[in-house]
Parts: C-alpha cells; structure tokens; sequence
C-alpha cells in the first residue's frame, strides 16, 4: 500500500520541484511581494491618466458621472473641445511658443559652449561661473520685472509687449540660456577636436568648422537639450500667465485653468479630452526618445 | 591663439563686405543718435551708442573673437534674467505700488489734469463738419466769439475757412466742403467728439451736452515754488508729503508717487503685524512643503528602484517605462486631474471613499487636507525623478562589495544600509538639493491644485497652502489691493537670498562644486 501511495504521490512532487526550480518557497515569497507591489506602483502611477482616458470618451460633461470605462464611448467631448472651445489656439500657441524658443535657443547655446569648449581666452573661467550663478536665480523670482519691463518695450514695439508671442519668446529665451550653455560645453569636450583643426588647415573659418563639423556630430545632445526644453517649456504656467492676457493668446498651461470653472461640475468631459490631446504629443516624444532624455534629465534636472 | 590663425586669413573681398557693412550699420546708429539727442531721449542714445560700440568691437577686435559666439546668447540673458534681476533689487526700495505707479512729474501733470465745471461756464453751441467716417471739425458759437475746432484740440479763425450758408437761415451748412452732421448722422462722432479736449484760458473747452461745449477749468493748480497742490474749488491746499499731496488735515490726493524708501519694504515683512504673521506661516509652510516632498518622493522612488533593481525580474525594462508616466505626462495637465478627484462631491476619491467606507473627506477645503493633497501630488510627479536617478545610482554600485558584505555575514538590511545608501548619497544628495529647490519654488503646483486656498481669514494677504512664491505673485498680480509691485519683488529677493543660504550650504557639504571646477 505504502509504495503505491508514495507512487502516486510521486508525480505531484516532480512538478512542485520543477515548477519551484530548485528555488526555496521562501524565494518565492520573495518574488511574489516584490511583484505584488510593482502592480501596486503601477496602479497608482496609471490610473490618473487611464480615469481621464477612460472618461474622455464617456456621453457627459460632468464630473460626477464620468466613468473609467464609459458604457457608450463616444467622440462628443472631443467634437466639442475642438469646436466649442479656444484649445485648438492653445496647443497651437503652445507648440508655436516652445517650439520657436527651443529652436532658437538650442541654437545660440551652442554657439556660446563651442567658445567655451574650444576657445581659450581671457575671462573664460569668471564667464563660465558666472553663467551657471545667473542661472542660479530662477527666472520666475523676477515676474515683477519681466512684467514691467515687457509693458514698457510694448510701448516702443508693440509686437514685443505684453500679450504677445514673440514677447513671451524673448523671456523664455533668456531664461534658457545659462544652463544649457554649460551641458553642451560639457558634450562638445569630448568630440575630438582633431576633425576641425584639420578642416581648418584646408582653410575653413573656426565658424565654418563649427556649422560644419561640430554641429553635425552634436546632432544627439542637440536634439536632447530641444527636447528637454520643449517639454519644460509645454508646461510653464508662471510666465505665461503673466505676460498673456485673452483666451485666444493663452498658451496650454494657461488655458487649460479655465476649464476649472464650477470646480469641473460642468466641463470635466472637454478637460478630460483637453487633457488627452495636450498630452500626446509630449507622451510620444518622451517615449521616442526614452533612454536620451532620460539621461539628460537625471543629469541635470531641468524639467520641474 | 594658434587656433584662433584661421581668422588671419580673412581673404580680402571678406574683408571689404565686412567693413563696408559695418560703415552702413555705424552711419545709421549715428543718424539714430542724432536723433535722439534732439530728443533728449537718453535713455535711447545709451542703448544705441552702447550697442553700436559693442558690435564695432566684436567685429573689429581680433582678442574679442570668442565673444561673437557668446553675444548672441548673452544678449537675451542679460535683458531676460541679469537686467530683471537688478530692476526686481530697484523696485523692492521703492514703494513702487498701485497709486504709486509715476514719477513726482508725471503725478503732478495727472493730477493737474484733472477738471470741474464752474457755476456759470462760458459756453459755445457746437455745429459738427464731415462725413459718415470721418469727423473734420467743430464750428464752436459763443456770445461773442466763433472758432473752428479740430478733433486734435486746435483752434482757429472762421475767417480762414469757408463757411457756406446755403439757405441763408443763418445756420452754416458747409465748412470748407463738409457737410453739416446732424441727428443720426451725428452718433458714429460721438466718442470723438466727446475725447476733444481744447485749451483755452487757463482751462479747457469740452463737449458738455449734445448741442454745446463748456469751459471747464482745472480742479488742482500746482505751485511749483511752494510745492503745493491748491485745490481751485475749495482753496485748500495739499503740501507736498515724501510720497504725495497731503491736506491740512491729513486729506490724501491720489496718485502719490514713487520714492525710494530704503529697506522699509523688506521690514514690513517682519514688523507690519498685515504681512508679518502671513510671512511667517507661508514661510513655515514653504519649507515643510518643500522637505517632506523631497524626503517622501525619494523614499518611493529609492523603494522602486530596490524592486526594479533585480536582474531575475521580468519585465523591469516595461515596468521603468509605465512607472515613469507621471514624469512623461506634462505637469500642468497631471496637476489638473488631480484637483478633479480631490472634488469633495464629485470627485474619485471622495466617491470611493463614501460607497466604501461611508466617509468624505474634505480635500482641498481644510487647511490640513489640502497640504496633504499638495504633498501627495508632488510625491506622484516627483517620484519617477528620484526612481530614474536612485536605479542608475544603484546599477552603478560594484557588485563585489555585496559579495563580500555577504561572505562577511551581513544580512540585506544591513547591507543596504552600509554599503548601498552611503554610496547612492554621494551621487544622489546633490540631486536632492536640486530637488528641494524647485520644489520650493513649484509655483506652477500650488496655483493649479488650490490657489493658496483655502483662506485663513477674511482679508488675509496669504491663504493657508501659499508658499513664499505665490505669495509673491499674489502680491504683484492678484491682489485686492491692486498691484504691490514693491512688496512683491522684497518677497522675491529674500525667496532668493533663502535659496541660495539653503543650496549653497548643502552644496558645499557634497561633492558638487569639485565637478564643477573639474568641468571648468
């Protein structure tokens, strides 16, 4: 009898060892807690973004009733944020504002780290700390000014003033500079300089060989200081408040307030589209380029 | 320099373009200038000659040639950040404010503007020339005396214009070709007409009804000897105070102007019992806010890090991207979502809470919940930071220090707590203060999530969830007592002057200012 039960049995215990794989169960006591609370992490960093999904489709505008998963998906909140509402102006100034400004100041960044990295001359150093102490101030800390000191350009150019674009542009312009000059500067260090010296001796100018070879090769850290930028930039809500007046001119952050009218009783079903469309574009571009931005980000922490 | 040698052989039709361009753009600014001193517009002739002379310099100056490529940028920093940073110093020992916007001139003239009709006002019946679109001038009446107005304020002689009476009532129909406006034809002109302010005789002619304009004379006339401001109904008299017309018995005449008041802005903040209390407990708050989202945040993100940190674990690469989410999705719009399921009736939470365990709380609308809900949100959008910085920090601790940690008998505890955190704080801490800073100044979270509210008191300059920065725009922006640009901009110094004792004292305790020499 006993043989035949420790026969019978047998089998059960050859798949306990082989699905344990030589592991203790207390090896996978271990492993199921850490899993368990990955899933717990995940719910809690998910489920802003699935309620919003989830409700963007849902048949009502108001918050009470909106569900994660709606019972009637529908595309209304949608066909009334975009034809009911100034957003589709929002994401355009937005896309218009940070992308100019990141443009641009990718541009003059560069320029200022390939002095920095490749030129020596009197007053490099106190110039280089001095730009990473500016930077110390946050932008933000001089709204006071920045208002008053758009108000007063506006007076003589007007398309400089307060509640324009390109006035906006120039104040983020100068805020962006100081720290990204300093993270370029740290990767043009390392391109080897022998490329230029030896276009230089066929004659190009030091500004040519900059167009010409140093750009080319900086093309990733570039591409991640716009990035970056960019993504700060889609989320300023400070300056923008202060400089832009009437809701057509309102970037994103700005406009987007607004739907906070009656605390959403009423409009959650157009934020929650807004919200949806406002952020796929940055979702996109984040994931695209996960690894490069993260880098970037965790070296320097810009993206507040 | 040897590297610079390429310049030398600027090739000569180079050479000419660039000095030819430069005698064009010198040329034009000296033209500008000229201008400007006939204009006596310094301020101007500064920017432009200064400018010219800089851009001379750089194009000219063979030791200069790094700062071509640094001037581009340079320009915005300096108008952006440098130039505000020193005007936000000059406005906070002013008392720069709402009724202290101008300067004494500027006050004066405004006040002097000012008008009243006196009892028995000489007047003129008015008779408006032009046509639909345009309004070309006034034909004024008096008892004695007739002019043409123009809607610029000019008067001139009837006898230089062609006054045509076709009907011969008496009345003119035709000025100089323009036909007489009346009734419907009228109403387009109205607010210009009412806008036409004349000089005339120490006072001014201006449009009183439909058919007539009055002399109206000034209310205030300034004594430029005795500096004072007497009032031309009443006589009385307002003396010149350090920052306004005072009356003998303490009557203010507004608008006052600006003068500078010293340090009297920055001491408010501690003695003037209408900021003080609200200075301290925003301050108070500033810095819980700011410690326990940083301390929070990385005790998640470092907690993630350990479990994700597991070469066996399936997945961890998809695992890192969804828990990042929070750092992919942009602030303002996470912000947002939040305050809807904080909404006390309709929001997630309280909906959840109430079918579950038949509570509601109060999220947003009492003071302690609604720092809770502040700190909450930040740790959600923070922690994905501290996780990506805490797993390379992680990954990047040599693996046969735990060997022998583990040869030596000590336990994950244990090892954690010699071995891992000492050597991540090296890396991390300097991230953190970083952190910290920003987290102190995350405006953008505050005014999104409550606004400052709720409110502490009826009347009270800071709400209980203000920090030092929105305390500060609500002084500038959003008050109710109009726009406090001085308080604001003193607030913004000392949320500077804070920040640099707070980092550059944690700085110097990490290694972070050896890499930075190290990158010089």
């Amino acid at each position: 009898m006993g043989s035949k039960a420790g026969r019978s049995f047998a089998p059960i215990g050859r798949i306990l060892r082989w699905g344990m794989r030589g592991r203790s169960p207390r090896w996978w006591m271990g492993r199921l807690v850490r899993n368990l609370l990955i899933w717990v992490a995940l719910a809690f960093a998910l489920f802003p973004a699935l309620f919003v999904l989830g409700t963007s489709f849902g048949p009502t505008q108001s918050l009470s009733a909106a569900r994660m998963i709606p019972l009637n998906p529908t595309t209304a909140n949608y066909y009334t944020l975009l034809t009911n509402t100034a957003f589709p102006y929002w994401l355009r100034n937005t896309i218009l504002v940070a992308g100019s400004t990141s443009i641009l100041s990718v541009f003059l960044c560069a320029l200022g780290a390939y002095a920095f990295s490749r030129f020596r001359f009197t007053g490099r150093r106190p110039a280089l700390l001095t730009m990473l102490l500016v930077q110390m101030f946050p932008q933000t800390l001089a709204m006071v000014a920045i208002y008053l000191l758009l108000f007063w350009l506006g007076g003589y150019i007007p398309w400089l003033g307060l509640n324009t674009h390109p006035g906006l542009i120039l104040v983020y312009l100068g805020g962006a500079m100081g720290f990204n000059t300093w993270f370029m500067k740290g990767y043009f260090d390392t391109i080897p300089r022998s490329l230029e010296e030896s276009a230089m001796v066929d004659g190009a100018s030091p500004f040519q060989a900059f167009v010409r070879i140093v750009l080319p090769l900086a093309r990733p850290i570039l591409a991640v200081v716009f990035i970056i930028q960019f993504i700060t930039l889609y989320s300023e809500y400070l300056l923008a408040s202060v400089v832009l007046r009437g809701e057509r001119m309102y970037t994103l952050a700005v406009g987007l307030h607004l739907f906070l009218g009656d605390q959403f009783r009423t409009r959650w079903g157009s934020f929650a589209a807004a919200a949806v469309l406002g952020a796929v574009l940055i979702l996109v571009i984040f994931y695209a380029l996960q690894n490069q931005i993260v880098s970037g980000l965790t070296r320097g922490g810009v993206k507040e | 320099m040897t590297r610079l040698s390429g310049l030398l052989r600027t090739s000569a039709p180079q050479a000419v373009l660039k000095i030819a361009g430069l005698g064009v753009l010198d040329a034009l600014a000296l033209f500008w200038c000229i201008l400007f001193v006939a204009q006596g517009n310094w301020l101007f002739l500064g920017l432009v000659s200064g400018g010219t002379l800089v851009l001379n310099v750089l194009a000219l100056s063979r030791k200069s040639y790094p700062f071509r490529y640094l001037a581009p940028g340079w320009l915005f920093l300096i108008l952006m950040v440098v130039y505000p940073m020193g005007y936000n110093v000059y406005i906070s020992v002013t008392n720069y404010a709402t009724g202290h916007y101008h300067h004494k001139e500027d006050a004066i003239k405004l006040i002097t503007r000012r008008e009243f009709t006196p009892p028995s006002p000489l007047s003129f019946s008015l008779a408006a020339f032009g046509t639909e679109r345009e309004l070309y001038a006034v034909l004024l009446e008096g008892e004695e005396r007739r002019y043409v107005a123009f809607p610029d304020g000019t008067l001139s002689d009837p006898e230089e214009h062609e006054l045509v009476d076709e009907d011969g009532d008496g009345r003119i129909d035709e000025l100089d070709g323009r036909a007489r406006l009346q009734g419907p034809a009228l109403t387009p002109h109205l607010g210009q007409l009412q806008a036409i302010r004349i000089p005339y005789e120490r006072g001014w002619l201006r449009m009183a009804t439909l058919r007539e304009f009055r002399k109206r004379l000034p209310q205030y006339v300034y004594d430029e000897e005795r500096d004072v401001m007497v009032d031309q109904r009443t006589g009385m008299e307002y003396a010149a105070a350090e920052d306004r017309f005072i009356g003998p018995e303490g009557e203010r005449l507004d608008p006052g102007w600006r003068v500078y008041v010293g340090l009297e802005n920055y001491a408010r903040f501690f003695a003037d019992p209408r900021y003080h209390g609200a200075f301290l407990r925003v301050m108070g708050w500033t810095f819980a806010f700011a410690i326990l989202s940083v301390a929070f945040s990385f005790a998640l993100g470092l907690a993630l890090a350990n479990l994700l940190n597991d070469s066996q674990l399936r997945f961890r690469k998809l695992y890192r991207s969804l828990l990042i989410i929070p750092y992919a999705l942009p602030a303002v719009i996470s912000i947002l979502i939040w305050r809807g399921f904080y909404n006390v009736e309709l929001g997630l939470f309280n909906q959840i809470l109430s079918n579950t365990f038949n509570i509601t709380v109060p999220w947003l609308r009492n003071p302690f919940w609604a720092r809770f809900s502040i700190i909450l949100t930040n740790v959600w959008l923070t922690y994905p930071y501290m996780l990506l910085v805490s797993l390379g920090a992680l990954q990047s601790i040599p693996g046969e220090l735990y060997e022998a940690a583990r040869v030596d008998g000590a336990g994950g505890w244990q090892r954690f707590r010699n071995i891992t955190f000492p050597l991540l704080m090296i890396t991390v801490a300097p991230l953190l203060i970083g952190s910290f800073a920003i987290s102190f100044n995350n405006f953008t979270l505050i005014w999104l999530l409550t606004e400052g509210r709720p409110a502490v008191e009826v009347g009270a300059r800071a709400g209980s969830t203000d920090i030092l920065l929105s305390y500060a725009y609500r002084l500038a922006f959003e008050g109710a007592r109009g726009n406090e640009w001085s308080m604001a901009a003193a607030l913004s110094i000392m949320i500077f002057v804070i920040v640099i004792i707070v980092s550059g004292v944690s700085f110097l305790r990490t290694k972070a200012l050896e890499d930075i020499s190290g990158g010089l």
